[in-house]
């Protein structure tokens, strides 16, 4: 668990036009709720959001959010982007418990090159680039490691295959696929174009026709 | 070329594309993504040419998905006809882009090819558009 003290004004007016005003500022506004406690409408400064934020943890960050010389355990629950600008336009904090779990997205990195999957022009394809994981603030994991080298044709990583990391549990099902292996459309056809040569090569008059279709095939995805 | 099955409506208005995008802003499935910047119709054909060119351009070991679909018929008077005899046949589908759609996402796992593949495909297009990752500032 990585922490960092974030400071946040108070007594921001609410609505579009003044956050707007805020936002030229470099301020961002935010919101911080949790625990029972009554919503307090506040704003936090872009670099020292940036600058608590690009710790190892990211996003799950247990932040020292201090409102009013109160300091607030929190973690950012949601953070609202522009569409266009891309700048984050809005933050909901989450007050939380240090000793008591909450879910959270951790970002999963694969690990290693899975080179039977390449030998046969397949794709390993990640479902799920986060999992959600049920355990206490003090214990959130940076990232989930996911080792590919042994992968084979077929095969598929589940979340019950997947190490848990210590103090933490995986608040999917066990058998939900995290990892699989795509074989490429185009590779399928170029072996089903391999097996029927013979055939074609036979068939003289339908050459055409079938240099046609092999010309689509190859500007194919794997979608 | 993607196209409707079937529709409620032959002919539709025009209509204004004002705003920015509401949804479909965020990668879903690939690693990166193509975002307009301007919004636009993007006909069937483009979209095709753009996914084409993308395909191409990665060979293979990569996944594309298309993540707008052209369901807006345009419709065409026949050249060198009197203005009047009501609205043209329709002639092709558009998709109505706003500023922030994502309109394609791809999944490949060498970065520099990809974002080659992706500037590819981006020149098929008729408005601006950018290159997104998953990695973003604050």
């Amino acid at each position: 668990m990585s922490s960092n003290v974030l400071i946040a004004d108070t007594g921001r007016q609410t609505g579009s036009p003044s956050s707007r005003r805020l936002r030229r500022e470099d301020r961002i506004p935010a919101v911080v709720y949790g625990l029972g406690m009554t919503p307090i409408s506040i704003s936090v400064n872009r670099r020292d959001l940036r600058a608590a934020l690009s710790g190892p943890s990211g996003v799950n960050t247990v932040l020292d959010l201090t409102v009013e010389g109160t300091v607030y355990p929190a973690i950012v629950k949601e953070m609202q982007r522009h569409p266009v600008r891309r700048t984050v336009s809005h933050i909901d904090f989450l007050q939380v418990n240090l000793d008591v779990e909450i879910v959270v997205n951790v970002p999963v990195h694969l690990n290693g090159e899975a080179k039977e999957v390449a030998l046969h022009n397949g794709l390993v394809d990640l479902q799920l680039s986060e999992l959600q994981v049920r355990t206490t603030p003090r214990t959130i994991p940076d990232s989930i490691e996911i080792d590919i080298s042994a992968m084979t044709v077929n095969d598929v990583i589940t979340v019950g295959q997947i190490a848990v990391p210590a103090g933490c549990s995986f608040a999917h099902e066990d058998d939900q696929p995290v990892v699989t292996v795509t074989i490429l459309r185009t590779a399928v056809e170029e072996e089903t174009a391999a097996e029927g040569e013979d055939g074609e090569a036979a068939a003289e008059s339908d050459g055409e026709a079938s240099d046609d279709s092999s010309g689509e095939a190859s500007g194919d995805d794997a979608e | 070329m993607l196209m409707p099955r079937k529709v409620a409506h032959r002919k539709h208005h025009r209509g204004r594309t004002r705003g920015v995008a509401k949804a479909g802003t965020e990668l879903s499935f690939g690693e990166y993504g193509i975002q307009a910047l301007e919004p636009g119709w993007i006909t069937a054909r483009q979209i095709e040419a753009a996914r084409i060119a993308m395909t191409r351009s990665i060979k293979r070991g990569g996944k594309v998905w298309i993540n707008v679909f052209p369901d807006k018929p345009v419709t065409k008077k026949p050249a060198e006809t009197r203005m009047g005899s009501g609205k043209g046949n329709p002639e092709f589908w558009v998709a109505v882009v706003r500023p922030g759609r994502i309109l394609f996402e791809l999944s490949f796992p060498d970065e520099a090819q990809a974002k080659i593949a992706m500037n590819k495909a981006i020149q098929k297009l008729p408005i601006r558009a950018r290159i997104l990752t998953r990695d973003e500032e604050i």
